[in-house]
């Protein structure tokens, strides 16, 4: 079962196989668990957000349709989603990046060259790690704390305009370098 | 469609793919997004950069305690841990249940038998008490006749009222009987013909003991009054040992 695909460990998890589940699990665990505890940047609540992403993926699993994306993707939507509900939910305030903290993690684990996918996602790390740190900020406080423009104005005391202004040149400068790739 | 208001809404689509647009704004891109193919075609491209920034996040395994907290919600998991309490709780409770109903079944017994009790007394001693008000509203009677009884160990008196034809006895020292006896008090007729004038018991806590008598017939028919040791609920004819014996 090791040799399974995820579309095909998803078919015996929608038959209740807690095997596949697990084997799911073990392989992707760790990357719901960054983008939760990004989020949520509490380990408690990042591990409770990971675990009802997955419960959502064991209740839900006859609903994956693997046409319209991969598994890691539909999972990934599911868990930022728990965790800004959990957000929401906590009445968190929301969690300013600070530039002199950037996730340095992925440049000691082992290189990823011979997979693409992984390459192309280090890349894109990369990329929004390089942004200006106010472009920086509008991108990950609309994605990883679930804001709108008016409320990211509102946070940082911007004008709106402004907050609009950067939010779509850093997306663009990160368009450009997804697309250089 | 204008080209201002094209640009404004292609302008718009980096902030929809992050999920950050609203109000008005958000309408007016959806409902524009069903027509511009352009617009579609580019926010594809904002989409990606969106779906990529969930995996542009260096992997962060959690804790191992969480796998094992998640296994633990599986189905068998579940199953394992909660079949047997299920068992176990449903059978305790069942217990409990049963126990319980049948507490309270024998409370209510015991509370129903109990009242009875109560009741039985209470009706014992309303009715010595009216026994001894009619004891003594007959000797206060000025035609009542007293006539003493003179028997081992036991004394009293006869109370006859003629005119309004009642009788009574009043007893002291009356030998209690075992359960299953009982006093029977017997009218005498002219011929010796015992009729019952009722059975009793010696009263409760009481050294005396009242018995009134509403003869049937005329009180100047008898002769005399006895009282006689009897079975429980009394004989046709005086079977058993007398206790005393008055004529009138």
């Amino acid at each position: 079962m090791t040799e399974l695909n995820d579309t095909d460990l998803m078919s015996r998890v929608a038959r209740g196989d807690e095997q596949a589940f697990l084997m799911l699990y073990d392989r992707h665990a760790a990357r719901v668990h960054a983008l939760t505890l990004r989020i949520l940047n509490d380990p408690m609540l990042a591990e409770e957000a990971t675990q009802d992403a997955f419960l959502k993926l064991w209740s839900r699993a006859r609903l994956f349709l693997n046409e319209r994306g991969s598994l890691l993707l539909w999972l990934l939507t599911i868990a930022r989603r728990t965790a800004l509900d959990r957000v929401r939910l906590e009445g968190r305030r929301p969690i300013l990046s600070d530039s002199n903290d950037p996730d340095d993690l992925w440049q000691v684990i082992p290189d990823l060259d011979s997979m693409p996918e992984e390459a192309r996602w280090r890349s894109l790390h990369f990329a929004v790690q390089s942004l200006d740190p106010d472009h920086r900020q509008v991108i990950e406080l609309s994605y990883y704390q679930g804001l709108s423009q008016s409320e990211i104005a509102e946070v940082l005391g911007w004008p709106l305009g402004t907050v609009k202004t950067r939010m779509r040149s850093a997306m663009d400068h990160l368009r450009q370098k997804w697309n250089e790739e | 469609m204008a080209r201002d208001e094209h640009s404004i809404f292609r302008e718009n689509l980096s902030a929809y793919a992050l999920g950050a647009l609203e109000g008005d704004e958000l309408r007016a891109l959806e409902a524009h997004l069903q027509t511009c193919d352009s617009c579609r075609s580019e926010l594809v491209q904002y989409r990606a950069i969106s779906d990529g920034l969930l995996t542009a996040l260096p992997p962060r395994p959690p804790s191992a305690a969480l796998r094992k907290r998640l296994q633990s919600q599986l189905p068998s998991a579940q199953r394992k841990a909660s079949q047997p309490r299920f068992r176990l709780s449903w059978s305790f409770g069942r217990l409990a249940l049963g126990g319980a109903l049948a507490l309270l079944l024998l409370m209510n017994a015991f509370s129903f038998i109990q009242m009875r009790q109560i009741q039985n007394q209470q009706a014992t001693l309303a009715q010595q008490v009216r026994t001894s008000q009619f004891a003594l509203s007959m000797l206060a009677y000025p035609s009542t006749q007293a006539i003493p009884i003179a028997a081992d160990n036991l004394t009293g008196s006869v109370l006859l009222d003629r005119e309004r034809n009642t009788a009574a006895l009043v007893m002291w020292h009356l030998p209690e009987l075992s359960g299953d006896q009982t006093y029977q008090a017997w009218l005498i007729e002219p011929d010796g013909h015992r009729v019952s004038a009722g059975v009793f018991r010696p009263q409760a806590d009481e050294s005396y003991t009242t018995k009134p008598v509403y003869p049937k017939q005329d009180l100047s028919s008898f002769v005399g009054i006895g009282v006689t040791v009897e079975p429980a609920g009394g004989s046709e004819q005086p079977t058993g040992q007398r206790i005393f014996k008055v004529d009138f």
